[in-house]
């Protein structure tokens, strides 16, 4: 069985997430979800996988490159071009891929499977491609089905008794839904369907193929399978998956190192003593990682690695990517942090650099710099707070100055 | 430029910004321009609902204008915050040294 994997688009509502990073390769734990994606496929008997790439493709191929070590025969497909040492993306959309990777090589030569690469699934692919040949469908698509208050986020589908889809609804308000059932990006197809995709062009599988073989007269099927099904299409989901990831909540995602207190793991080379600072689980820390004495680690909470957590840190609810450095000063509660960035859920962000307090958010590969003058006399300014200065050693949770009036 | 303006309510000085931005490009002059009013009022409350944008330029300036406040027996507390200045006074662990409300009515509510 041959698949195609999506992973081209740009992620524009996962920045800043995606600022640096493609949405298939942001880490659950420490694992890219392309990378989840690719060995279900593995697993269920899915040998060779054309990638489509175009935003950071570099990212992506080099770090899966033949594939061979996840037992794959693996291939990408660029959609752009070079120009003066520069990548330009041009992506060529859902469809538009696939014309060009059967017009390059004749790729698709039997049924395949076509997935989006930013969802974690433990799909039946199996039980999906006997579905789809039991009908003799030229698509069928895999839908699943969420409560009434979630189909605003997706695409919705209406099917008759024969499972034939009667029409789409694309993100409807709760009250307009005709059904809970989503499209979930995976599908089956026969090669016949290439001929519905135009030479050269971007063409989009849900809004232009698909209704282009309804026009024709040709069913699309969609079956209902039961699976875990993860998007991570927003800020907001991508957080929710990493809380439970880290709660060991997901049954795929193991917590990578080692057990060392109830809840708390703890990857190799890392400088941690737990019993000087204050911890409560579940806490993951990747490997390479330094925290000093005096942090406040308060679960559901992720450390990547090479990160440095200073003494006197705050972090609760959150999750620390790699390379980061947290300042002493810092409070970071119910927040995405990198070096560059600092993210609520729901995308609201801080730039460190902009707002000028790279002392509390750094790369932690930057070498540390002398503050300079504007630093120096802003964290004298704080010192002149003793209650703050008691917080930072103390870690006191209470309000520093609740004098009334 | 005039970056603030200051008004009267109750026994309160409300001081209020005529900026978008409180940052190193006039974080000096907010001061000076602050300072007077004061050194009139004993309680004052900054009304932040207009800056978008603050960098530590800005907060240093408010921390001096608290630290004036406190050493001259005075109280100084900030309204109105958006949610991007919220979030980078969490961040830099700020809220606990405010005292932050949502609005004036909120505060004259506290004092009363």
């Amino acid at each position: 069985m041959k698949a195609l994997i999506l992973a081209a688009g740009k992620g524009t509502r996962l920045m800043p997430l995606s600022r640096d990073c493609p949405k298939p390769m942001l880490p659950i734990l420490d694992k890219p979800v392309l990378e989840c994606l690719i060995e279900h496929l593995a697993s269920q008997g899915v040998t060779q996988i054309v990638i489509n790439t175009s935003y950071l493709a570099p990212e992506i191929e080099n770090y899966f490159a033949s594939g061979r070590r996840w037992g794959v025969e693996l291939a990408f497909s660029y959609e752009g071009f070079e120009e003066d040492g520069v990548l330009h993306e041009e992506p060529l959309g859902s469809a538009g891929t696939i014309r060009r990777i059967q017009q390059h090589s004749g790729f698709f030569d039997d049924t395949f499977i076509v997935m989006c690469g930013d969802a974690l699934l433990d799909l039946d692919l199996r039980a999906l491609v006997a579905a789809h040949h039991q009908t003799g469908a030229l698509a069928t698509l895999a839908l699943t089905r969420v409560s009434e208050d979630k189909v605003s986020q997706y695409g919705v589908a209406v099917l008759d008794d024969l499972g034939r889809i009667m029409s789409f609804q694309e993100k409807p308000k709760p009250h307009e839904a005709l059904s809970n059932l989503v499209n979930t990006g995976v599908y089956v197809f026969e090669p016949e369907i290439i001929k519905y995709i135009p030479e050269h062009t971007p063409y989009d599988l849900g809004s232009e193929v698909f209704p282009a073989l309804a026009r024709d007269g040709r069913a699309i099927y969609g079956v209902e399978m039961n699976f875990n099904w993860i998007d991570i299409g927003r800020v907001a989901d991508y957080y929710s998956v990493q809380m439970q990831a880290i709660a060991g909540e997901l049954p795929n995602i193991p917590r990578l190192g080692k057990e060392i207190l109830p809840n708390v793991f703890v990857g190799a080379n890392t400088r941690f003593d737990p019993r000087r600072c204050h911890i409560e689980g579940p806490i993951v820390i990747a490997d390479s990682v330094t925290i000093e004495d005096g942090a406040t680690l308060i679960g559901p909470l992720f450390i990547g690695r090479g990160s440095v957590i200073e003494r006197g840190a705050h972090l609760e609810r959150s999750l620390v990517f790699e390379y980061t450095r947290v300042g002493a000063q810092a409070t970071l509660s119910h927040v995405l942090a990198s070096g560059r960035w600092c993210a609520q859920p729901d995308g609201l962000t801080i730039d460190p650099q902009k707002t000028g307090i790279a002392w509390i958010l750094a790369d932690s590969r930057t070498p540390r710099k002398w503050l300079n003058q504007q630093e120096q006399l802003f964290l004298e300014q704080i010192d002149d707070f003793p209650p703050v200065c008691e917080l930072i050693e103390n870690m006191r949770r209470e309000p520093a100055f609740s004098r009334p009036w | 430029m005039n970056l603030i303006n200051s008004h009267q309510q109750d026994d309160l000085t409300v001081i209020s910004f005529n900026i978008n931005n409180l940052d190193a490009g006039n974080a000096d002059a907010f001061r000076k321009q602050v300072r007077p009013v004061l050194e009139e009022s004993k309680k004052v409350a900054i009304d932040m609902s207009a800056l978008q944008f603050v960098d530590s330029s800005g907060l240093g300036a408010l921390l001096s204008c608290l630290r004036f406040c406190n050493e001259n027996g005075g109280s100084l507390v900030l309204f109105g915050l958006q949610r991007t200045v919220t979030a980078l006074f969490e961040l830099m662990r700020m809220h606990r040294v405010f005292n932050l409300f949502t609005s004036i009515d909120e505060i004259v509510g506290a004092l009363s």
